[in-house]
């Protein structure tokens, strides 16, 4: 075939591009040093819309919409609504008050199908034009991530359910390749190969994989500690903020602090790619080709051939045999729309609906425009890109909001593309996969003669286990040298089934797939796959709607969540921290909204994280907090709410607040401390500034409120050695307003400085009395 | 091992506190917490109160009647909590910290990152607040301060609901004796 010889020696343009664009702000700059760019930040106007997601509530200064918020208002009746659901029955659907569902939701948006993204150059380039410097992905992504209108889904047992929040990823599937750790026995993978091009593209992609794969907990951590620190040093002054103080304390109980719901965001955006789960695999790939080109037909051949086995084709353990959606781009001022419409034709008959006419305007477009509507930001950006993008508007002194801007007709058409490749393509192409899957390959392992199969197998196939070496002889379809299930084998296509009844949201096909894996990997003594599917099987149990009973919650998912977050790191030599870290914080979450005895277990789950390590400084800080919500959401019974833990909550408040203060994270410390007050005080509903029963824990708690103000204010900039240059007592005030601007705005300082040194110092600088003195010798 | 002993009263109030150390196995009976652990003594022996209320209250694990001793409670990271509760709602806690040793601590960087279920394959010289040697030396304890702070309360000047705190030294040595004895 002459496309294929055509397309290998060709280098791919666009990869090489991207990374190009990308390493500019791959400088990662020492915390020390950002402190330093810090004043920059305030007069950065396009920064700040980077930390909207959590300066809001922080600032003090949050719109109604943040009160009007289910569980702002939901706080009290946490505390003091009678405990109704005891024994954790309770369903996290049905609750009406108490709980929010945020993290529920954030957590079934997080595991989207992900869909890669393939352009000819003549598309790239013309979209570059646009000012999107990362070509076509840039501009679909944000819009991938909420698909208009509702999306319809039907289950396994037919019955079809809407979804108002679904969405997907559009990914470069080179990008996600990299993986925190190294995932397997690595020697396997890359010595192994006996195919040479997968090796070129693994080392290619090795270089970029830094950029917008996720799941990296350190990355997760300078991210929060990054918006924790813009929150710091831009909130507004004291005196607004002890206004708004019964605010930040009431938030901050019942549901979570914006900086936890950015963690765990960012836990769960870009989901790597590896060989035990298959989120982050492809489920589709989208191939446009720019109706400019001379010959679409066989543009659309040559990429596909590329990918499917050329240098694109991703690595051994990943299907190759995905939904292929083809897009003409179709640009308004030049290009022939007669054409286009011809070749559209010509493209329906071939590909029937897997397909669209994208029609997009070419020239740039700035903000003043009629039309022009700002791109979105990303949600699901992974946190190292997220810190890259901070970086680099840190690094600008440009005033100006670097966010390109798109007519408003473009912004139309892509969402009515990506609605009807949700809708009419990728949603109907994965039921249809898992109802295949369902009957051929599960309802087989699940029969007798699949039961009499796996039996035989472990019985027969324990002789050659030892001999794994050769894969081929060995009777298990688990690869121990690599690590990795080949993808048509029935392990792998039901783990893939698991994940699309997950990502459909059907859990309990999911779990029950999920159950059915965890013994064959067991077999198998896949121990990471293992974990990977009894980490699943737990949160699909309860991600579903339907009552738990408290038995089968400690005996099921307790012991998955325990064995997964065991297998993720113990069981084997090279751990995996961060899947352990999302098991227990996911478990965590969802035991939080079921009500009643859950919460000690959500709790418990929430210690171990930070007992054991697998979250650094603010994660372990951010934890903390969230056992404290976790006690103090347990309702008490009566009077004197019996059974009610609000010594617990207030006890693990302290701590936080203690944890944020060493991290010099003055607010969040502040906020805890209230909290914890509050807490302490909440038998007694008296308006008595309360004397706790320990006079060492007043002691402690008045030394850390201390503290705490003494860190507020040097954050403010009252500083001693600017006390002490404070010299004339009539000059105070401005001096101190001045003060506040040395650490805000360094630039305007510097300008008062410049017109007005003889008035205000004047008299009293040194340089001005020794010359006096002088002349007064003189004089004499 | 280091204990600290606090007797509450109904009202969450500290009526007596006592800090002490292992006699047994060549221990000096003198307390070794560090600065920062004797400052969260109190705010764990207080939360521990919310597990006492649900013991107390929740179903009974013995048949017949309520037992005063409610054995080990809580546990805060380290810390493990044991009580024992009197006919009048005063509650006895000790706050039992044991040496890092015991707890499998001591190697430093090795079982850092590792999850606790790996932590009891160390050995049997793990400190288990539930094994029942501990259980009965703790028991014996609470059962001598009992005696102790039943004649206590039986002066007619002492107020527990007053919220009197005991300042006898008589019922301090007693506390130390036993404590000298059992634990």
């Amino acid at each position: 075939m002459t496309p294929l010889q055509d397309a290998t020696p060709k280098p791919p343009k666009y990869p090489a591009d991207l990374e190009a664009s990308m390493i500019l702000p791959k400088q990662r700059a020492s915390p020390a040093s950002s402190l330093g760019s810090l004043p920059y930040r305030t007069s950065n106007p396009s920064l700040h819309k980077l930390f909207e997601s959590t300066t809001l509530p922080a600032s003090g200064s949050r719109p109604s919409s943040g009160t009007a918020t289910p569980t702002a208002s939901a706080i009290p009746g946490s505390v003091f609504s009678p405990g109704s659901r005891q024994n954790g029955a309770g369903t996290p659907g049905g609750m009406a008050s108490g709980v929010s569902d945020e993290h529920r939701r954030l957590i079934q948006q997080a595991f989207a199908p992900h869909v890669a993204v393939l352009a000819d150059m003549q598309t790239e380039e013309m979209i570059r034009g646009k000012g999107l410097t990362e070509g076509l992905l840039q501009l679909l992504r944000p819009f991938g991530e909420s698909v208009p209108g509702k999306v319809t889904i039907r289950d396994s047992i037919g019955k079809s359910e809407s979804f108002e929040d679904f969405g997907i990823r559009f990914v470069n599937p080179h990008h996600s390749l990299g993986v925190p750790q190294v995932p397997v026995p690595g020697q396997g993978l890359h010595i192994d190969t006996t195919n040479g091009q997968r090796d070129a593209i693994r080392s290619s992609s090795s270089s970029t994989r830094q950029r917008s794969v996720g799941g990296d907990v350190a990355q997760i951590e300078e991210l929060v500690d990054r918006h924790l620190q813009y929150s710091e040093y831009n909130s507004h002054g004291m005196v607004p903020d002890y206004l708004h103080q019964g605010d930040l304390a009431a938030q901050s109980e019942g549901s979570s602090s914006p900086f936890y719901t950015l963690y765990l965001r960012r836990l769960l955006s870009g989901l790597p790619m590896v060989p035990h789960e298959t989120f982050a695999h492809p489920v589709a790939s989208i191939i446009a080709v720019s109706s400019q080109n001379p010959n679409p037909t066989e543009e659309f051949r040559r990429l596909y051939a590329r990918q499917r086995e050329g240098d694109l084709r991703l690595p051994q353990w990943v299907e190759n045999d995905y939904l292929r959606y083809y897009v003409l781009v179709h640009e308004e001022e030049t290009g022939d729309i007669a054409k286009s419409n011809q070749q559209f034709d010509l493209m329906k008959r071939h590909f029937g609906l897997n397909c669209h006419l994208l029609r997009l305007k070419s020239q740039q477009c700035i903000a003043s425009d009629d039309d022009a509507v700002r791109l979105p930001t990303c949600e699901w950006m992974s946190a190292s890109e997220e810190l890259a993008e901070i970086q680099k508007r840190e690094a600008t002194d440009d005033i100006t909001d670097p966010t390109p801007y798109i007519p408003d007709s473009d912004v139309t058409a892509i969402r009515t593309f990506i609605r009807e490749l949700v809708a009419q393509s990728l949603v109907p192409q994965m039921e249809r996969q898992v109802s295949q899957w369902n009957e051929q390959v599960l309802a087989r392992r699940r029969g007798i003669s699949g039961r009499f199969m796996s039996l035989s197998k472990r019985w027969t196939g324990f002789g050659s286990s030892r001999s794994s070496s050769s894969p081929a002889l060995s009777n298990s379809n688990y690869d121990s040298l690599q690590g990795f299930y080949r993808p048509d084998s029935p392990e792998a296509l039901m783990r893939k089934l698991a994940d699309y009844s997950f990502m459909l949201r059907d859990w309990k096909l999911a779990l029950s797939t999920y159950d059915v894996l965890r013994t064959d990997f067991n077999n198998d003594k896949a121990w990471r796959h293992y974990a990977g599917a009894a980490e699943m099987a737990a949160i699909s149990a309860l991600m579903s709607t339907a009552p738990l009973t408290s038995k089968t919650r400690t005996e099921n998912v307790d012991t998955w969540l325990e064995a997964a977050s065991y297998s993720y790191t113990d069981r084997q030599r090279s751990s995996a921290p961060y899947y352990a870290l999302r098991t227990l914080a996911l478990g965590l979450e969802l035991l939080r909204l079921r009500t009643g005895s859950a919460l000690d277990d959500a709790a418990r789950w929430a210690s171990r994280i930070i007992e054991t390590g697998l979250v650094g400084t603010i994660g372990s800080a951010l934890f903390t907090e969230r056992v404290s919500v976790c006690h103090a959401a347990r309702p008490g019974i009566g009077h004197f709410k019996l059974g009610s833990r609000h010594r617990k909550a207030a006890l693990w408040s302290v701590m936080a607040a203690e944890k944020w203060f060493l991290l010099h994270k003055a607010l969040q410390a502040e906020r805890c401390i209230d909290n914890a007050i509050q807490l302490y005080t909440s038998n007694d509903n008296t308006d008595v500034p309360v004397k706790l029963p320990f006079s060492q824990m007043q002691a402690f708690i008045d030394d850390l409120r201390r503290q705490i103000l003494g860190l507020r204010l040097s954050i403010k900039g009252y500083d001693e050695d600017q006390e002490d240059s404070i010299v004339d007592p009539s000059l105070i005030v401005e001096e101190a307003t001045e003060t506040l601007d040395t650490v805000s705005r360094p630039q305007r300082k510097s300008l008062i400085g410049a017109t007005a040194p003889p008035i205000d110092v004047g008299p009293l600088s040194p340089t001005l009395e020794r010359s006096e003195k002088k002349e007064d010798d003189n004089f004499e | 091992m280091s204990y600290t002993f606090t007797i509450l009263s109904p009202t969450d109030n500290p009526l007596f506190t006592h800090e002490f150390g292992t006699s047994r196995s060549g221990g000096d009976g003198v307390a070794r917490f560090t600065t920062s652990e004797r400052a969260l003594n109190p705010f764990i022996i207080h939360s521990a109160l919310d597990i006492v209320e649900e013991v107390q209250w929740g179903p009974s694990t013995s048949s017949g009647s309520a037992p005063m001793y409610l054995k080990h409670i809580d546990k805060y990271q380290h810390n493990y909590i044991s009580c024992w509760i009197t006919g009048a709602n005063v509650r006895f806690l000790l706050l039992t910290r044991p040496r890092d040793e015991a707890l499998g601590l001591g190697g430093g960087g090795g079982s850092r990152g590792s999850l606790a279920g790996g932590r009891g394959a160390l050995g049997g010289n793990v400190y288990n607040p539930t094994a029942p040697a501990t259980e009965e030396a703790v028991k014996n304890f609470f059962v001598d301060v009992y005696e102790a702070w039943l004649k206590t309360v039986m002066n007619p000047f002492f107020s527990v609901a007053n919220g009197d705190v005991v300042k006898s030294p008589v019922f301090r040595q007693r506390v130390a004796a036993a404590a000298k004895k059992y634990l």
